[in-house]
């Protein structure tokens, strides 16, 4: 068992540290008694997880955290971390009650998440213990910046069974990061004893086989044990840059959440005995009976706090409410507008390269102009290998390992970092392979769900400023796992741009304006394409394709073809052939797909009246789906027959290439719809 | 004889009961004072020069509240010339990495402080994974599982009390 120095104690620290605290502990309790009355009134606060219980943990962590230099992630349940931060008063309750002065979110969040980003207190979700992957990637730009600070992410001891909070932890003994992870253990998850959890009561010890941590247990029930744990993990991650894991047993004293009744499942004499264990009525009884305060003081400080808790709550109430018209703000920020190729196209004459030249060259050339970007990924650096199709070839030579670097096989760790690190500042752009192969990325669905309402849930105060890269699509005999497309299931989640490109020219283009942005793209690689000479294009060397902007790939009168990626070049290929029988097809690559260039799409309909959808994804539910949707609703008068969408089969897409054949849309099969609509 | 004092929480059930036990297994003969640890003072402790602690493990092997809060005073008491026995109530299938955890802390912090710690027992017969009660093979004190093996207190309080009476002057 580590022991930690005591630096903190009831007789030597000095008075006006113990009243700030007690103070601190005071108003913080008299709030979370109070919480539950606003719902009761119908006010707010319709989430409370009461914090009484955590009390002397909670101040510590807040103690040691250094505004603006050090980065925190509290969870749900920190009203009194929140408090000891710095946040006042009147600030928890905007939270609570979500007025539009709420600094964590504006009322878009849930009550008792608490933050402050400014500070550095962010904005997190709800999903328990997901921070744990950003307070390791922030930690990552803390440690390159070479910034004396530390990360803190802030949990219960149940978010230790989540597979992500093991990713963080290995990653931030891997890298040797500064994070310390507070992990408050109440011995419940809602109403799941930790026996049901893991097989180990002292949770943080399942960890002490990772190299480079430093676990320390304490009572986080008692004020000076927390906070001589929290001051000696602080410390030793300064001093050493190492993580340090702090378990700090607590008890909870009430029931998980308002919308829990605890009485259902522990006993009248374990809830007898965990009011007996109150930190606040501990620490009050010791500061009388070692003489620091005389019950008359503490009366005083009580009475104030009273006060104080009284006209929070009144400056509260007055505080606005969130104006729902502003629903629509904050789902994504603006991106960087090409100012030279408006449009993203251009009329360049001369060599052409390979998609696969055009990526590598567009991140060599991105990473020369801005300093600050890094890329990681799983086989994303080793020797002369770079990238599982070889994209990043040379990027690590040229830009070091500390900019571009291998990733664990862990993709909620790519995607959850990359998050994190950009936190760290706004000048920040990340590159992630997010995944080996596209349908492999489902393990950092969590993440990527998670990211995409960074922006609307902090009402516009944080965006992770990161491109996701996914060699994507069949054709390449992959079956499961390597062949499979994903953007149909990935369309419906807004607050991340989506592009899927089908030219060298416009993949160097969409990856330079994704870079270059704010916020999260996806940039989908249709990997089948890579090093195909159809693919192959001029491409001008600052060339830049704004978001949203479909491509006419050829023009024609009879009817439009509507795709992206792969399908391109086949739609094109059956163009031609249908061409040669005296048929004339427009071809649109949409090369976003969010967001969507209607403007495009519904000015070619508009004069031909025929229309087809194709693209490599499933035809059920795939994004075709929504243009379907889309012509029906916004072009209906204009058809002249049914819209015909070709992709793949509602099945996996098989291994052997005679499936593949089968599931996966072609040349001929699109030819053959054609054919249909042709003669409607 | 000294005087010997045995110091529990006089608002506990279980290690109360054990308090009543070992008065009883002392005998009229040996007069043994109670005192509620909920309302110790040092000079309280001090007056006594054999001492009886009832010491159960809370939690995680943590000190109860009335316990923990006396340690600073503790701390700056010159316990020289004292003998102590501890004994404790503990878990050891709920909570078998801290089992009687507390007797240890205790027994360590009054051996700083000067005193003679007495009544080591075996611990043949229990099962857990650590204890802080464990020294050299042996429990500093006595520990008694209520919740497991609440039938083998009675013969376990009767072997400690037989060698506490050998050793308390």
């Amino acid at each position: 068992m580590d022991t930690v120095p005591i630096v903190f104690s009831i007789k030597t620290t000095p008075k006006e540290t113990l009243e700030k605290w007690f103070r601190l502990m005071t108003l913080g309790r008299a709030i979370d008694e109070k919480a539950p009355n606003y719902l009761k009134q119908a006010i707010g606060w319709s989430y409370h997880a009461p914090y009484a219980g955590h009390d002397g943990i909670q101040l510590a962590i807040g103690q040691i955290f250094e505004k603006e230099v050090d980065h925190i992630f509290l969870y749900y349940r920190d009203l009194l971390t929140a408090m000891s931060c710095g946040l006042t008063a009147e600030e928890i309750i905007l939270n609570g009650i979500s007025k539009a002065t709420d600094l964590s979110s504006g009322g878009r969040h849930m009550s008792n998440h608490f933050a402050k980003i400014p500070w550095n207190i962010h904005n997190v979700s709800s999903l328990t213990g997901n921070h744990t992957l950003h307070a390791v990637g922030v930690a990552r730009a803390i440690k390159y910046y070479g910034q004396k600070a530390v990360a803190i992410s802030v949990q219960g001891e149940s978010s230790l069974s989540e597979g992500f909070v093991y990713e963080a932890i290995n990653g931030a003994s891997k890298e040797k990061l500064p994070v310390i992870f507070a992990i408050q253990d109440n011995g419940y998850g809602i109403s799941v004893p930790k026996k049901d959890q893991t097989a180990n009561r002292k949770v943080a010890n399942n960890f002490t086989g990772f190299k480079n941590l430093r676990i320390i247990h304490c009572n986080g029930k008692d004020v000076f044990e927390s906070m001589n744990a929290m001051h000696e993990a602080k410390k030793h991650a300064l001093e050493t840059g190492m993580p340090v894991m702090v378990q700090a047993n607590c008890i909870r004293m009430h029931s998980h959440s308002n919308s829990d009744r605890h009485e259902l499942y522990r006993s009248e004499e374990e809830r007898n005995y965990a009011q007996e264990y109150d930190p606040l009525a501990k620490y009050k009884r010791m500061l009388v009976r070692y003489n620091r305060f005389t019950n008359e003081e503490i009366i005083a400080i009580e009475n104030e706090s009273k006060i104080e808790l009284k006209e929070a709550h009144k400056k509260a109430l007055k505080a606005p409410d969130p104006d729902p018209n502003t629903y629509l703000d904050f789902v994504l920020p603006e991106p960087h507008k090409p100012l030279k190729y408006v449009d993203g196209t251009h009329h360049e004459e001369g060599e052409k390269k390979k998609l696969i030249t055009a990526l590598n060259e567009t991140l060599k050339a991105e990473f020369r102009n801005n300093p600050d970007t890094f890329m990681w990924g799983q086989d994303m650096a080793n020797k002369d290998k770079g990238g599982i199709f070889n994209v990043s070839k040379g990027l690590q030579q040229e830009f070091g390992p500390k900019r571009v670097f291998n990733a664990p096989i862990a993709e909620d760790f790519i995607v959850g970092t990359a998050n994190g690190m950009s936190r760290y500042d706004e000048k920040i752009r990340i590159v992630i392979e997010g995944a080996e192969f596209a349908d492999y990325f489902w393990p950092a669905m969590e993440q990527y769900v998670d990211s995409s309402h960074d922006f609307w849930r902090s009402n516009g105060q944080f965006t992770p400023n990161v491109t996701i890269r996914l060699a994507s699509g069949g054709y390449i005999g992959g079956g499961i796992y390597h062949s499979q497309n994903i953007e149909g299931a990935l369309t419906s989640i807004p607050g991340v741009r989506i592009v899927y490109p089908s030219f060298a020219d416009d993949a160097a283009g969409l990856l330079r304006t994704a870079i270059r942005s704010r916020g999260m793209t996806m940039f989908m690689e249709p990997k089948a394409l890579y090093n195909d000479p159809k693919a192959a294009t001029v491409i001008p060397d600052d060339f830049e394709v704004p978001f949203g902007k479909a491509r006419i790939r050829r023009n024609g009168e009879d009817l439009v073809m509507i795709t992206y990626g792969n399908t391109t070049h086949m739609c094109l290929e059956a163009a031609e052939k249908l061409s040669k029988e005296g048929s004339s097809v427009e071809v649109i690559d949409l090369r976003s797909l969010v967001p969507l260039d209607k403007e495009t799409i519904l000015n070619s309909i508009k004069r031909i009246g025929k229309v087809m959808v194709v693209h490599e994804d499933k035809v059920h539910s795939g994004f075709g789906a929504e243009i379907t949707s889309v012509i029906m609703e916004e072009a209906f008068e204009y058809l002249d027959c049914p819209v015909k969408r070709v992709g793949s089969s509602f099945t996996p897409v098989g291994f052997h290439r005679s499936f593949e054949r089968m599931i996966l849309p072609n040349t001929e099969k699109i030819y053959i719809a054609a054919k249909e609509v042709l003669a409607y | 004889m000294n005087k010997t004092g045995i110091f529990y929480s006089f608002n506990s059930k279980k290690t109360a009961k054990a308090a009543e036990k070992i008065i009883e297994e002392f005998g009229a003969d040996f007069k043994i004072v109670p005192v509620n640890a909920e309302e110790l003072t040092e000079e309280l402790f001090l007056s006594f020069t054999n001492l009886i602690l009832g010491v159960p493990t809370w939690f995680d092997g943590e000190l109860p509240n009335y316990w923990d809060e006396f340690v600073p005073a503790l701390e700056d008491l010159d316990l020289k010339g004292k003998t102590i026995a501890i004994y404790g109530l503990g878990n050891q299938v709920e909570y078998p990495e801290n089992f009687g955890d507390a007797v240890g802390t205790m027994v360590n912090l009054v051996k700083q402080r000067g005193a003679k710690v007495i009544g080591s027992t075996t611990i043949e017969g229990y099962t857990y994974e650590s204890s802080k009660a464990e020294l050299d093979g042996k429990f500093v004190g006595l520990l008694l599982d209520q919740e497991t093996q609440p039938r083998l207190s009675k013969e376990r309080i009767a072997n400690w009390v037989a060698d506490l009476k050998t050793q308390f002057k």
